[in-house]
């Protein structure tokens, strides 16, 4: 077989990447969970009067013990830290210290929510930034600075702000949406809105002047010869260059949005991952913070992956290579 | 990466956002008049909390003020507290002290079941007595209200007697309050994780779900009978359902309420209840805690506040009132004793805490604080006088984590330097178990002036990194020690009226504290919901009277 390499080539190939592909992405797990872990405990501050001790009570002795006893709390710390890896390996996530049900069980309940709000503002997200994008490159030097005023002005806006600012404006207002999230959709347009402003800011820059350039491009310059359109050339030959970086930066857009769900979950009292993550670093809750952080990380490498392939879908020079 | 820096725009931005804000809050419609002239029965309250969603419903198991609140729907102690601070009828009718001070006998009421259809009775009652003394429980503040309760006796079904070490004249306060209530022992048998989740009481809702990180939902008890001695009506609560909401955001939260999506909030802040004094369709109500004022605590264990004209002068040197004033807006009044207001025997002396700088230079200088360094900052042999005070950010609203700020700058200028340490919960009590402070507001509540023994007793000072300790000003007085000592074994009411003036007069005037204000605890609500009460124990509500008129 070694002589005749032809056959097997090609599947040997993406069998290799595949390999090279999930242990790397097993080692970013472990790498998270153990960064996680150590982090969670170098704070300081001690998990069982965070378990214990809720604003305004004092935990006495024998609580205390109690609680360190049941999590093994009162082990040495690298023992705690193999005992969670050793967990961790067999798949089982543990059970939350501080709201005594198993991760997992918290995560699936948790995780929808959290998928859904990130999932709709970048799509939103992208449709503010690709309109904006298209408008701003028409010509003219108005169109121009106001969108390339409005791209940094929304990238530089906080979350919290935004989120405060539009339930003033659009619930207590105008009335037109619930402030808080409820069991319809229109719960759901402020937090959407609140999370898609800036990050349609930062695709809106670089898809304006990849749009630019692809507009300056040769190719562009040739379509025109044939007669097309201008919406037919932006809308076929140069959105789709320019997109490119704007889809390479959509699984990094991924984590800006799980950050900020911490803080829009948190005003609009919307249950999610992002609120689960900060009462479980509040409380000092090790399995909790451990399983958030992995169900990220995990689909962070997912979306990664995804957006390779989205790449290779749009340029046809990295399926070449 | 792609940020530019653009801080005038963003900030015209700002201003712009806050000018269309300004013009679009002003307008609220008031509500119409009432729509009903009794009681309605029906319907759904929806309310909002902005304390942390409790990690366990059932009260018993550590005990933190978010179980009270809720638990005080569905669970109902021995014994309750009229607003005139008197100890009335509950689950108990009646009840005597022992000659020696050393058991009490409670009288229960026999016709009561709890939810499960459990009886209530003595051995109930015992039930739950051993279920908070049980280490396993983890129960903090019902196992230390405890502390001198040896055993319970079932005498006969309606009977219980509680057995004491030394007399306890706190023990009827302590059975008071929410995280002492009595629950099924049935329910309890069904060990911790499923009666955390699902407790069950006598009281006039039951939990029927919980949506962690949303919301619970309390569904009335038709079966109900046994309302305290000083509630409004008779019979099954008015609301048939009760969804209780975790807001976390006080901007939202209030938001939330204007709209109508809830009924009531707690955690009022100070500009939301200004704002909804001028709302007709809002109402407001003020309950503070009982237990301990809110007050800085002046670390007397160690250097510098280890010498008492350094206490003092650092008292006359911070301008409070000002303070207090400013970003409270009159929501907040002073307090100048170490108890609430709410507490019958609270006794304060403002004439020790008036703001007067010069007095204050004239004492550090006495106790040889007379240099000033480059900063302005007062130096004794090299050592500038810094103070640290680690803020917990859970406990302090934002406007006392500003007042802190201003109490900083006006001890400035009298050359204290005071580092603020802002900390999350669990970081907080590991400064203190550190003993790394100088200064510190702990808020403590618990029914009766017996607070004051676990807040400046000597057996409270032991800063171990894992043990439990309230005193915070470390007090070490014998003198103190045992006249709390004896104030919590008198029965006759007033030699312990007495002995706690005398206790608080000790505490006062060794400045050892900075009292603030009460714990600011203000409830916001719609003002078609009626009937809504704080019950007078620890000020949390109670829906069992409440009605929606609409």
């Amino acid at each position: 077989m070694t002589t005749d390499r032809a056959p097997v080539g090609v599947p040997f190939r993406f069998a290799r990447w595949l390999l090279v592909r999930s242990a790397g992405a097993l080692f970013v797990l472990w790498a998270v969970a153990t960064l996680t872990f150590f982090a969670i405990r170098l704070i300081p501050g001690d998990p069982a009067e965070a378990i214990l001790g809720g604003p305004g009570s004092q935990a006495s002795d024998e609580a205390l013990a109690a609680v360190r006893a049941e999590y093994g709390l009162d082990q040495p710390l690298a023992v705690q830290y193999l005992a969670a890896l050793g967990r961790l390996a067999t798949g089982d996530l543990g059970t939350s210290y501080s709201l005594r049900t198993s991760v997992s069980t918290l995560l699936a309940e948790q995780l929808p929510g959290t998928m859904l709000l990130a999932a709709l503002s970048l799509s939103v997200a992208w449709m503010l930034a690709l309109a904006l994008a298209t408008w701003s490159t028409r010509g003219g030097r108005v169109p121009a600075a106001v969108g390339a005023g409005l791209e940094v002005v929304a990238a530089a806006l906080p979350h919290f702000w935004i989120a405060i600012v539009l339930i003033l404006v659009f619930s207590t207002g105008l009335g037109w949406f619930p402030p808080i999230s409820t069991a319809g959709p229109a719960g759901l347009v402020l937090p959407v809105v609140t999370l898609a402003l800036p990050l349609a800011g930062f695709l809106g820059s670089i898809m304006r002047e990849s749009l630019l350039d692809a507009l300056e491009a040769p190719f562009a310059l040739s379509a025109r010869a044939r007669g097309e359109s201008e919406l037919g050339v932006r809308l076929v030959h140069a959105l789709r260059h320019a997109a490119l970086p704007a889809i390479g930066l959509s699984g990094w857009a991924f984590g800006f949005l799980i950050s900020g769900a911490v803080v829009v979950e948190t005003i609009f009292a919307r249950p999610g991952l992002g609120r689960t993550l900060l009462t479980a670093v509040t409380a000092r809750d090790i399995p909790l913070v451990i399983g958030v952080v992995l169900v990220v990380a995990a689909a962070y490498i997912v979306l990664t992956v995804l957006t390779d392939a989205a790449s290779r879908l749009a340029d046809p020079r990295l399926r070449a290579a | 990466m792609f940020r530019a820096p653009l801080s005038p725009r963003r900030a015209a931005g700002g201003a712009l956002g806050l000018a269309a804000l300004l013009l679009l809050t002003g307008c609220s419609a008031p509500d119409a008049a009432p729509a009903n002239s009794g009681p309605v029965t029906g319907g759904t309250l929806t309310y909002a909390s902005g304390d942390a969603e409790p990690t366990c419903l059932d009260p018993h198991v550590g005990g933190n003020y978010p179980q009270a609140l809720i638990s005080t729907q569905y669970l109902e102690s021995l014994v309750s507290k009229n607003a005139d601070g008197e100890i009335i009828p509950w689950l108990a009718t009646e009840w005597a002290e022992a000659e020696d001070g050393l058991s009490w006998t409670f009288t229960l009421r026999d016709d009561v079941m709890f939810t499960d259809g459990t009886p209530l009775d003595a051995e109930a009652v015992r039930a739950n007595i051993a279920h908070l003394q049980d280490p396993e429980t983890l129960s903090s503040t019902g196992y230390l209200a405890l502390g001198k309760v040896t055993s319970t006796e079932a005498v006969d079904p309606s009977t219980v007697r509680v057995l004491l070490s030394e007399p306890d004249s706190a023990l009827l306060e302590s059975l008071s309050q929410p995280w002492l209530a009595i629950q099924s022992p049935t329910a309890i048998a069904r060990g911790m994780d499923e009666n955390c989740a699902s407790p069950v009481g006598t009281g006039p809702f039951v939990v029927e779900e919980w949506n962690r990180q949303n919301s619970i939902t309390l569904v009335r008890n038709e079966d109900y009978t046994s309302p305290p001695a000083d509630a409004e009506h008779d019979g099954p609560a008015y609301l048939e359902r009760i969804v209780w909401r975790f807001l976390p955001d006080s901007a939202s939260r209030y938001a939330a309420l204007q709209a109508g999506e809830v009924d009531m909030i707690d955690n009022a802040q100070p500009d939301t209840i200004v704002q909804a004094a001028q709302d007709d369709a809002l109402e407001e109500l003020d309950a503070p805690r009982p237990g301990a004022s809110n007050r800085l605590e002046l670390n007397s264990g160690k250097p510098p506040f280890d010498d008492v004209r350094v206490r003092e002068a650092f008292i006359r040197s911070v301008n409070v009132d000002d303070a207090v004033e400013g970003l409270f807006f009159g929501t907040a009044e002073r307090s100048y004793s170490p108890l609430s207001s709410v507490e019958p025997l609270a006794v304060g002396d403002e004439s020790l805490f008036g703001f007067d700088p010069e007095a204050g230079a004239a004492l550090l200088d006495e106790a040889g604080w007379s240099e000033r360094d480059a900063e302005g900052y007062r130096v004794r042999e090299g050592q500038r006088l810094t103070l640290r005070l680690p803020v917990s950010t859970n406990q302090s609203i934002p406007a006392e984590q500003s007042l802190f700020e201003q109490v900083q700058a006006t001890a400035r200028d009298a050359g204290f330097e005071i580092v603020l340490e802002p900390l999350d919960l669990s970081s907080w009590y590991g400064a203190l178990a550190a003993n790394e402070y100088d200064l510190v507001s702990a808020p403590y509540t618990k029914v009766g002036p017996d607070v004051l023994r676990i807040l400046y007793h000597s057996d409270g000072t032991t800063p171990a990194p894992s043990g439990y300790f309230a005193n915070h000003a470390q007090v070490r007085n014998p003198e103190l020690d045992a006249i709390l000592t004896e104030a919590g074994q008198v029965s006759d009411p007033d030699r312990r009226a007495e002995l706690y003036a005398e206790a608080q007069r000790i505490v006062l005037e060794g400045f050892y504290i900075l009292p603030l204000y009460d714990q600011q605890n203000t409830y916001l609500l719609r003002s078609d919901v009626r009937g809504v009460r704080a019950l007078p124990t620890v000020s949390a509500p109670t829906l069992y009277d409440a009605w929606l008129d609409r």
